[in-house]
């Protein structure tokens, strides 16, 4: 019961969130110059074509009149029609959603698969060669950028060795989850380091404190103290780090995706700004607060997987 | 060979800058728009180095070493040469000593017959079947002929959709689409066309006149696109269920030409009027191709049209091939390891700082063809210092292309002559403006600059244009201009174009026909809608010039007129002309008869793989 309470208040809490992203961007992209009318027709349309097509579209209206008819109906589900395709908004979002979707959880997985271990390895060999050798190779993933990664695994894994494809999603779930490994892994590349530097961070601060002793005390061993005690109290804070980090690669995502020509939301962003698209802008941007607002969430639920007693903290 | 093109592209349009045709080396436009870290940029050229180094190794097959870069002009069109007969031809390079004139007159015909040639050396060989899979710089948006002005989409479109009239093989000249013949009215004010008897959609239902009717009617919408490429058109009538007959209100001699367009597609009537939507996924039409499936963003799998009308040269029915996957690939790296690992057949816009690498791989061509594409620094004639000529004609002199054409062209494509690009009647007789800091400088003192700053606007994340703008931003400081150089993201870059809030902008335009009237008047004619193309030139004799070319029926008369026109236009400062530029693109030697054909296309329905 205290966790759907919990869920809800967080729940509610968005709500302000989403509007205030939805208040911004339809402010923003309104006041940056460019015509979606004008782009689209290569300038070559007469004054009054500009404005029957803007009557027909609603767009001749006041910005308050729009914006309400635009919240009207993202409330229901219904985002628009794209200027450019003239294809529903929301159809167009949902078929870029799920390769973003599954690039960021994948590189979710990926990162934490690659930190944790390393991580307790460095730990603890505190200041010594395995210790070293973590962090150097953590600083040196960490300074590579992400379009550079990708374009490495891309010569050696797709190419050398051939064991990946090194573009595209491919068909089905499975072809999907072979074809996003490497885009994953780019990824993880870039974020596991920082999850290591944070990991190891606080689990050495775990390592010194007073619990540790007495478990030493108790005669467990490094391996039970490590996993039972230290790891478990580390994960908190590297938890928000992933958050954090997860919400900000949305846009890194962008690179990757275009790197390994993903048909993601970020392309789909791009280009929407590019062509000055306000409905596909708007749903688009809409769809990214949504995802950030969940990343949060489902990082507030892991801390209440990790230490119960967060649900009986304050709210 | 098959004596038609596939359906005519696009005639009529000059597509301004953010719709072009595909650059070489930066196809998509959209692709700048990410502002990666400067030390990002260099990436691209370290992956080629790094590609480079590799095969040095030995552990990927490798020919010889690297071909020499190819020289500025005659070495581009030796590459497309080679491309049409391979084995004889030499390395790039060694066409430098060729005077222009001879390569002029070669690049001419050369890329009058780059379309032909292969093909004729290929016949009696043809082997049916198999599938081909092109990597592309961009996606379709939409497959509906009546919706997008997109080159991702026009170029899938035109592989499915037919028009009544279509290009020739050389794109010079109108052959029968979906309509077999017509018979023009002497006034010029109607023609009557007469649909291909049995033609079918690819559904297998037959075309009826209701279906040109509804098609031509949808095109011929002023608020659609293309719209304002049919504006004398007055009526579209049922003669017979055979004939159809279109009524203007005023002689226009560009009509065929704009029958021909991609949008002037004839589709079902039935089809669309049902789901539009759906339509736009997999359009009911004339094509050689027709749609197995479309992911957008990812790829169109395209399958042959049972129920195509034309023959191949086996006197069975086109295409060749069984199937076209043609792949979104925007990365240009992936393009090139994608061909390079076999995944792709060929490969669109090759980098060109990797042309040579790519034409090195074994069994892998570089097709190196002309284009319709001009690379220019549009200037605002409407405001200081470009009001003044002086000041327009001190920048040409003070302009490096030399150093441009080396530092981001890397040797493809040839330095203009001409405002415009190398339509059909462009002149070698202009003579260029050379590079001379003197003259430079001396016209810059003779102006009235003040030494106000002027901005240099470039598109947010274009590398390649970042760097043209700097080295012309030396050069111009040189001769004595105080020049800022400033990026806005392409949108508002062409909407600040647009609106004449600029005062130079580099950037690039393209020709959809072949034909001058078109882009020669859209560039030029200050009395347009888009004032010169958003330049405010306005040149009583050259808007005179123009309109007799408009009217003339004689080619070489009209040829003269243009060359006038050029002449006067291209004195006059009207812009900084940087690269003709061609398409640069690879492909594996068994794909047989691809070319790239200078509006921005290739033909798919008369290729065939060799393996």
């Amino acid at each position: 019961m205290d966790l759907l309470r919990f869920v809800l208040a967080r729940l509610l809490r968005a709500i302000p969130v989403l509007l205030g992203v939805v208040v911004c961007v339809f402010l923003t992209i309104h006041l940056v110059p460019g015509d979606p009318v004008r782009i689209m027709m290569h300038g070559r349309i007469s004054d009054e074509d500009v404005a029957a097509i803007y009557q027909q579209l609603g767009m001749d209206r006041p910005l308050i009149v729009q914006f309400f008819d635009f919240l009207r109906n993202a409330i229901v589900g219904d985002l628009g029609t794209s200027l450019i395709q003239k294809a529903s908004v929301t159809t167009l979002v949902l078929e870029k959603l799920w390769p973003t979707l599954l690039l960021l959880s994948l590189s979710a997985v990926f990162s934490t698969l690659i930190a944790i271990p390393l991580s307790l390895l460095a730990a603890y060999h505190r200041d010594r060669w395995p210790d070293h050798a973590v962090r150097l190779g953590s600083i040196v993933g960490f300074a590579m950028p992400p379009y550079w990664i990708g374009l490495l695994l891309v010569l050696f894994f797709g190419i050398a060795l051939n064991w990946f494809p090194i573009a595209g999603m491919g068909e089905g779930p499975v072809d999907n989850l072979y074809h996003m490994a490497m885009p994953a892994l780019t990824i993880s590349l870039f974020l596991g380091p920082v999850l290591i530097q944070s990991l190891r961070a606080s689990m050495l601060d775990a390592l010194t404190s007073e619990y540790v002793e007495v478990a030493m005390a108790k005669g467990l061993s490094d391996w039970q103290i490590l996993t039972r005690h230290v790891l478990r109290n580390a994960l908190i804070p590297v938890i928000t780090v992933l958050a954090v980090n997860m919400s900000w690669l949305l846009s890194s995502a962008v690179v990757v995706e275009y790197v390994f020509g993903l048909p993601g939301l970020g392309s789909l962003l791009v280009r929407a700004v590019g062509y000055r698209d306000y409905p596909l802008i708007q749903g688009v941007s809409l769809i990214f607060a949504v995802i950030v607002i969940v990343i949060n969430l489902l990082a507030d639920l892991s801390y209440t997987l990790v230490d119960r007693r967060i649900l009986k903290g304050k709210p | 060979m098959s004596s038609r093109s596939p359906c005519a592209p696009f005639a009529g349009v000059p597509r301004p800058l953010i719709f072009s045709s595909s650059r070489p080396e930066d196809a998509d436009p959209f692709e700048h728009k990410f502002s990666f870290p400067k030390t990002l940029l260099t990436c691209e050229k370290t992956v080629g180095h790094v590609i480079k180094r590799w095969q040095s190794f030995g552990r990927w097959p490798r020919r010889s070493p690297a071909s020499p870069q190819p020289g500025v002009g005659a070495s581009r069109s030796r590459w497309s040469a080679r491309r049409a007969g391979k084995d004889q031809s030499r390395k790039p390079g060694e066409l430098n000593a060729m005077d222009r004139r001879e390569f002029l007159i070669a690049g001419g015909v050369a890329g009058i017959a780059l379309g032909m040639a292969p093909v004729r050396a290929q016949s009696g060989t043809i082997k049916r079947g198999g599938t081909i899979t092109v990597a592309r710089t961009d996606e379709a948006l939409s497959l509906d002929p009546f919706v997008v002005s997109d080159n991702g989409s026009i170029y899938n479109i035109a592989q499915i959709c037919e028009p009544l009239i279509m290009a020739d093989e050389t794109g010079r000249g109108l052959v029968p689409g979906v309509a077999e013949s017509w018979t023009e009215a002497e006034d010029g004010l109607s023609i009557e066309f007469t649909i291909r008897d049995g033609i079918k959609f690819n559904n297998g239902a037959p075309v009826t006149v209701e279906d040109v009717i509804f098609s031509l009617t949808k095109v011929s919408d002023p608020q659609g696109s293309y719209g304002f490429a049919f504006n004398p058109l007055s009526s579209i009538d049922k003669i017979d269920d055979r004939t159809v007959k279109l009524t203007l209100s005023t002689p226009y001699a560009a009509l065929k030409s704009a029958l021909s367009l991609f949008a002037a597609s004839i589709v079902s009537k039935e089809a669309y009027e049902k789901d539009p939507e759906a339509f736009g996924q997999a359009p009911v039409a004339t094509g050689p191709f027709m749609v197995e499936s479309y992911v957008r963003g990812t790829q169109v799998v395209m399958v042959r049209n049972p129920h195509y009308w034309m023959n191949g040269e086996d006197g069975e029915p086109l295409p060749y091939v069984d199937k076209a996957v043609l792949k979104y690939v925007p990365e240009s790296n992936s393009r090139v390891l994608g061909l390079q690992n076999g995944d792709y057949d060929t490969s669109l816009a090759m980098p060109l700082n990797q042309a040579a690498s790519v034409d090195d791989m074994d069994g892998v061509s570089l097709e190196v063809s002309p284009s319709f594409r001009l690379d220019y620094v549009y200037l605002n004639h409407g405001k200081a210092p470009f009001d003044d000529p002086k000041v327009r004609l001190a920048v040409n002199y003070a302009a490096n292309r030399d150093a441009i054409m080396k530092a981001v062209y890397f040797g493809f494509g040839e330095i203009p002559n001409s405002y415009m690009p190398k339509v059909a009647f462009w002149s070698d007789a202009v003579e260029p403006i050379p590079f001379d800091m003197a003259t430079a400088k001396q016209l810059v003192e003779e102006s009235n600059y003040d030494g106000t700053p002027i901005q240099l606007m470039v598109d947010t994340g274009n590398a390649s244009f970042r760097t043209a703008a700097t080295i012309l931003q030396q050069g111009w400081q040189q001769a004595g201009l105080n020049v800022e150089i400033v990026e806005y993201d392409v949108g508002t870059a062409f909407s600040m174009t647009e609106q004449g809030e600029f005062q130079a902008y580099v950037s690039y335009i393209t020709s959809d026909i072949n034909d001058d009237d078109e882009l020669a008047s859209i560039q030029a004619e200050g009395t347009g809608a888009t004032r010169a193309f958003f330049s405010n030139y306005n040149d009583d004799e050259v808007n005179k010039l123009l309109s007799q070319a408009r009217q003339e029926s004689d080619r070489e008369k009209r040829a003269e007129l243009y060359a006038r026109v050029q002449d006067k236009v291209y004195h006059a400062g009207y812009s900084v002309p940087l690269n003709f530029l061609p398409y640069v693109n690879g492909y594996h030697d068994y794909v047989r008869n691809w070319r790239n054909i200078t509006v921005g296309w290739w033909w798919l329905r008369d290729m065939w793989l060799d393996k």
